[in-house]
This record gives C-alpha cells, structure tokens and sequence, in this order.
C-alpha cells in the first residue's frame, strides 16, 4: 500500500508532486516537442531522400538517352526473387551479366527465402512498392492482381519479349481478368511418384504399373517385409492430389475448370476419398497418425524414407534434386516412376516473372526478363534453378549444353508425357491448403486418425470446393 | 541416558569428541545431498543442453546423418558447414557483414528502448496527471496486441515516411524511442513499485527536480530491472526476422536473421549443416552478452515479479 501513489503518507507525497509538478509539466512537454520535431525532421528527410533520389535517377535517365543511340534508357530497375543458395547465385550471375549486356542499366536485387516473403510481397502490392520485375507465385494473379492493374500486360512488351517461345496454352494461363498476360510462366510442374527401387526388389516385385498394382503391393510389403515397410508414403496435401488424379481419370474432367467452376459432385468426390481409404486399408500407405510420429515435414528429413522403409513418394518433378541429396550412398534407388494406370495427371504453372505495372521502365524491364528467359547467355546463366523452362529456346539451350540432370529431365518428360490436365489455382486456396482448419487437412488428417468416415470426409472437401467455386 | 549423557559431558575431550563426530555426520548428510542434487541437476541440465551439444554436432554431419542419427558425434564428420557459412552472396553479403548489420541497428534499438521506457514508466508509477488511468489501460491494451495486426499500417506508414529500406534502418530503430514496448514499461512500473518513495522524497526536499530524482536516485536503484528490459530487447531484435525481411531491401543491408534463412530453401532441399554453422556463429555474441549480464538479468525478472 506503501507504494501506490495516493496510499499512505500522503502529505509528504503530496508535497513532492507539488513541488514537482510544474517544472516536470516543462519537462514533458520539451520533451514530447523536441520528439515531435524529431520525428518531423526525420520523416521529413527520409521523404525528401527519396524524391530526390527518384528525381536523380529520372533526369539520369532522360539526360543519357538523348546522348546515346541505345534503343534504351539508363536506368535502375529493382528485381526480386525467393529461393534457395543455388538460386540465389545464378540469378545473381544472369543479372550481372545482363549489366553487362546493357551498360546504363542497373538492376537493383533482392532476395530472400520463400518463409514470410509472401507476407512482405503482400505489404508491397498494397502500398504499391513493388519492384519493377519479380518472381511471382501462379496464384498471385488471383490474390493481388485481381483487377489487373498490378501486373503489366506483358502483350505491351511483347516486342522486346519474344512471347512465340512459350505456347498459347502456357501464356493463356497466366491471364488476368481483364485477358492480358500478367506474368511469364518460367516453368511447369507436376506430380509423379518416385520409387526406391531397393525396396521393390526386397519385397520381390516389379516397379508398379498402375494403381492395381499399387493397391496389390501392399499386402506383399507387409508380408515380406514387415508392419513398418510401406510402398509409398503421403502427407494430406499429397492425398488431395492424388485424389484429384484419380478421379479426373475416373470423371474425365479437371477437378476445378477454367471457369471456376466444380465439375464434381459430392458422390464423386466420395468415390475418391473412398479410394484414398482403400491405399491406407489395403496397407499401401501409412497412416497420418503413423507419419505423424516422426515428427518430420517433409520426407527427405525423414529416417524411414531415408533407410527406405517406405519405398516411394508422390512429389514435384523438380524435388527430384532434394531427395537424391537425402539420401546420400542409396540415391542410385531412387527412381522416376512412370505414368499410374488409372490416374490422370494435371501440371500447374510452378512460378512466373511478372513486371510491375507502375514501373517507369517496361521496356528495360522487359529486357531483363527476355536476356534471363531467351538470351542463350542469360539462360545458361540461369539453369535449371527454376525447373526445366518452358521457354523453348531456353530448353534447346540447356539441353544442348548438357545442363540439365536427366533424373530432371525424365521426372519432367513423365509429367508432360502424361498429357496434364489443366489446374486451377483455386485447388491451393488458403481455404483448402494449409493446417488444421483447411478443407485437405480436416479432411483427410481426420479420416486417417478415424475421427470421421469417408462420406463425412467428401462432405467437407465438397462444401469447402463449393463455397470457392462459382 | 542421563549417565552416559553425564559421562559425555564430563571431559572436555569427550566433548570435542562428540561434536567431532556429530559434524562427520553432518558432513556426510550433507555429502549425500549434494550428490543426489547434483546427480539430478546434470541429468536434468544434460536433457536442456542435449539440443544445443546435438546442435554443435550436427553442424559436422551431412543431411542424411543429421536426420538418421540422434547420436550428437558425427560418424563422418565434415567441414563444408563452415566452410559455406563463409560464402557470400554475389559479394554483397557474408555473414560477417550481417552480424555486423544486426548490431547497427539492434544496439540503437536497445538504448532508445531503454530510455524511452524507463521515462515512461517513471512517468506512470509516479505522477498523477489527467488521464493517467485512460493512457495507463491504454498501454496495458496494447500489451495484448499481437504484432501481426499492426505490420500492415505500420508499414503503410513507415513508406509514406520513406523508411522502408533506409540504409539506417530508421523503420526498425525510431519506434524504439516512442516507448513502443509496452511489457518493459509495465515490468518497470511493477519494480518501481517496489522502491519505497522516501528517498526521492528527500532527494525533492535536498532540491532535486523530478528529472534529477529520476537519473539520481530511480535509475541506479532500477538497474536490475533496466538490464533486463536491455537483455530481453537486446535478444528480440536480434531475433527479429520479419521486421528486418519487410523493412530491409537491399542485400548488403541483410541481418543475421535473414541472412541465416537465405539458403533455406525447403522446395529444392539444402544443407543443414550450413544453416545450423551460420545459426551457431550467429548466436556467440549473443549468449557472450547474456553471460556477462546473467547476475543482474536473474535478479531483474525476479524482483520485477514479486509483489508484497
């Protein structure tokens, strides 16, 4: 009681605020009027900073252009990307080599990890700093760019890019609502199975063919090898795909089509849950409560996947490279397997390069992406840090050089040698894909933990797809 | 019983004797219970430290060990860890560099911190002014406010102001002298709380005005108190990651934080052993620092939250 203000000894106390008070009401208010002018003067530098050097690099660039006979100005563009060490130092060396290309212009990188980058990317687009060029995710035409107006037509610099590398097909997929191009779609991807083809060989069989196949490898796993041996293993994501295979070969449609809208029904998509059911029933994948008690996120961290107790994964045709290196000694049983009886794949744009649609400099931007995505040097430069290009003179150019891996290149040609089927974006929306609380999750984590049947499961995945779809 | 305890006391040497052996009793309990404490303390300070020794280890071993093996001593030990934790990016950044960005910005941080929260907290723990209570719940509901809700009008803010990707960090240092750490303001006010006003009372009776009392007399006898506000920022900003990946443009301007996830790359897989070396290097300065302080630090948190 001592101690709180107005408690005991108030007399004394309140003697000393007294005496205290008015010179500490000047104090306070110096103080809060000094920080106040701080806080002015240092905004107020910091926004002059940047008018002035934004007005430098503008009369830099308008005073060079009319003394050189370049067919560009001088300039500083901004680009960034996400990705890992490989990434980083390629790309880093395709833009120096741009620079070099290009004297005058200046390209200002930055780069980072893919954990939180969408979030600041997300900042960006809303207070309308983003850089002039970018790496972009398939479906940030969706989430940011809605009304096209924050991605460039790339059609307006289609006479610095040569867009004719790429199909309609892949361009027409990265369209805005209002039909222009909002990015590139540096590469496609889509899943297959990889086999340890050790394993296989232990238990006595044949790399499997098709899903009867699939389905019949699992007694014999357990009967040769044991409980804990299993021919595939499948996080909840993974089961959503491979579901998805499974019923577009069964309905023949893609899941979600171009128009957004669900091509299933609710009985359908049951037919496909039950199917998910019967791989875990029949012992061809484990439980998720099972996976679940390693305590890994992803299968190249995981020491069942590694001393191969189970025998395959469904993953991206370009994760190849992870796992191999996971594996150390045994990744020479580490195979692409092909294409499943009885599924039918999809292959989704698996990232773009778009422009800004503010920038000041479309065309020098534009350049940029065209020395990174068709120039021989700059593709060379690039590799296959992105996956196999779709671009196609990017692809004779690796290809003839020998710079792509041909475990790449079959998990890449199993892919598209499947004759995918068209994915929409909205199959990842943050409703559907993510942790408890998303459709894939709820759905298929409680029917592996028994929690709920397979018609509640397809209920849940119905309604989610229903309530994002038109 | 009374003879013999008669008899024992009658010589002095029987005395000594019995006092003798009562001590060796004493030591040996004592003896016994040190070493059932301290066979306990090392089990159980063997299973906290085990990440960290693990951690140590693991930087000497490949992926596939570091996932396979619980063992801390690497089989196949190898030095490529370190060996890339040196590598730069495209001559921009190393991590060197970014350790020496995370202090030039985080050292700043922790003074204004300090400054600006022990003048706040002096100012509610001892002054009635008008709207005390209202600013007083005010900043105890901004104790509750997560960090998420506020990025985006922050950084809407901070981009008017232009200091997003300011070479001097301006949008990670200035908050930090607007008391914006509301739980070092509320930690300060519950331990000034404590210190009896009696003596800035004399200190007001020997002429000191409220700014002198509070250098004088409230700061020295806080200090506890202050260096752990200064450690716990100290360790937060360091640890800061989106702050620095929204504010921080410019490679050659990364920090530690950023600089650490720059190879983590989970589509395309990368080496642990790198990330944990950089992670390890990372973190000296920092345990150096919580080392030194630790006396005072302990005794911080712990008069802060005792409350008679």
């Amino acid at each position: 009681m001592q101690s709180v203000p107005g408690g005991g000894g108030e007399i004394v106390s309140g003697k000393f605020f007294n005496g205290g008070i008015y010179p500490m009401k000047k104090k306070v208010l110096s103080i809060i009027l000094v920080s106040a002018m701080a806080a002015g003067v240092l905004a107020g530098c910091g926004s002059s900073a940047s008018t002035s050097s934004s007005s430098k690099s503008s009369s830099a660039s308008s005073g060079s252009a009319s003394s050189s006979g370049k067919d560009y100005e001088d300039c500083t563009i901004k680009f960034d990307w996400w990705g890992g060490d490989t990434r980083h130092e390629a790309t880093q060396n395709a833009v120096k080599a741009f620079e070099e290309k290009y004297p005058g212009i200046k390209v200002d990188v930055n780069f980072g990890a893919w954990t939180d980058w969408e979030t600041a990317k997300a900042m960006e687009y809303q207070s309308g700093t983003n850089p002039d060029v970018q790496q972009t995710n398939f479906d940030w035409i969706g989430k940011y760019d809605a009304d096209g107006s924050t991605y460039l037509d790339l059609n307006t610099v289609s006479d610095t890019i040569d867009l004719t590398q790429w199909t309609d097909d892949e361009l027409n997929m990265c369209k805005d609502s209002k039909g222009g191009i909002a990015g590139i779609p540096v590469a496609n991807t889509g899943r297959l199975f990889y086999w340890n083809k050790a394993t296989w060989e232990k238990a006595g069989l044949d790399l499997p063919k098709s899903v009867d196949d699939l389905l019949a490898a699992g007694p014999v796993f357990k009967e040769k090898l044991g409980d804990d041996y299993y021919p595939l293993v499948v996080g909840s994501y993974d089961r959503a795909i491979l579901m998805t295979y499974y019923l577009q070969k069964e309905v023949g449609t893609p899941i979600i089509d171009e128009n957004n809208k669900l091509t299933y029904s609710q009985d359908q998509i049951k037919q496909g849950v039950d199917f998910i059911q019967k791989l875990e029933d029949n012992h061809v994948i484990p439980t998720i409560e099972y996976t679940d008690g390693e305590g890994v996120d992803s299968m190249d961290k995981s020491a069942r996947f590694i001393d191969g107790h189970y025998a395959g994964i469904f993953e991206w045709d370009t994760a190849a490279p992870k796992y191999v290196a996971a594996l150390g000694d045994a990744a020479s049983d580490f195979v692409v397997g092909g294409e499943l009886d009885g599924l039918q794949s999809y292959s989704k744009v698996s990232l773009m390069f778009s422009i800004s649609a503010k920038t000041k400099h479309p065309h020098e931007s534009a350049l940029l992406l065209n020395y990174l995505l068709n120039d021989p040097d700059g593709v060379k430069a690039m590799g296959t840090e992105r996956g196999i290009p779709n671009s196609q003179t990017a692809y004779d150019t690796l290809n003839s050089a020998g710079a792509i891996d041909q475990m790449s290149i079959d998990a890449h040609n199993a892919v598209s040698d499947s004759n995918p089927f068209y994915w929409n974006p909205l199959f990842d929306d943050a409703t559907m894909k993510g942790d408890s609380g998303t459709a894939y999750y709820d759905a298929f984590v409680n029917l592996s933990y028994k929690k709920i049947d397979t018609a509640k499961a397809a209920e849940t995945l119905y309604n989610a797809y229903a309530a994002i779809c038109s | 019983m009374a003879k013999v305890n008669a008899s024992v006391a009658e010589t002095p040497e029987e005395i000594k004797r019995i006092s003798e052996q009562q001590h060796r009793i004493l030591v040996r309990n004592q003896r016994i219970s040190a070493t059932i404490r301290y066979i306990v303390l090392i089990v159980v300070g063997f299973f906290m430290v085990y990440p960290l020794i693990w951690m140590v280890g693991a930087t000497f071993k490949t992926n596939n060990e570091i996932f396979t093996t619980l063992n801390p001593i690497p089989m196949h030990p190898t030095t490529k860890g370190y060996v890339d934790a040196m590598k730069s990016y495209g001559g921009n950044i190393n991590i060197w560099r970014s350790m020496l960005n995370t202090y030039s910005y985080v050292i700043p941080e922790v003074i204004l911190t300090v400054i600006s929260s022990t003048l706040t907290a002096y100012g509610f723990a001892r002054f009635k002014f008008k709207g005390h209570d209202i600013f007083f719940t005010l900043m105890m509901a901004m104790l509750f406010l997560p960090q998420v809700v506020l990025n985006v009008p922050q950084y809407l803010l901070y981009n008017k102001f232009g200091w997003v990707d300011s070479p001097l960090y301006l949008a990670l240092i200035v908050p930090a002298a607007f008391a914006t750490e509301t739980y070092f303001i509320f930690m300060l006010i519950q331990f000034l709380r404590n210190i009896p006003k009696d003596m800035e009372e004399a200190a007001a009776i020997d002429g000191c005005n409220a700014m002198q009392t509070l250098l004088k007399i409230i700061v020295p006898m806080l200090m506890p108190a202050i260096v752990s506000c200064a450690l716990f920022k100290f360790m937060w900003g360091s640890n800061n990651f989106l702050g620095p990946l929204l504010y921080v443009k410019t490679p050659a301007k990364y920090p530690a934080t950023i600089f650490v996830k720059l190879s983590m790359d989970s589509d395309s897989g990368f080496n642990w052993n790198r990330v944990l070396a950089t992670s390890l290097i990372s973190i000296i300065p920092n345990i150096c620092v919580f080392f030194a302080a630790q006396n005072q630090f302990v005794d911080g948190i712990s008069a802060g939250g005792v409350k008679g």
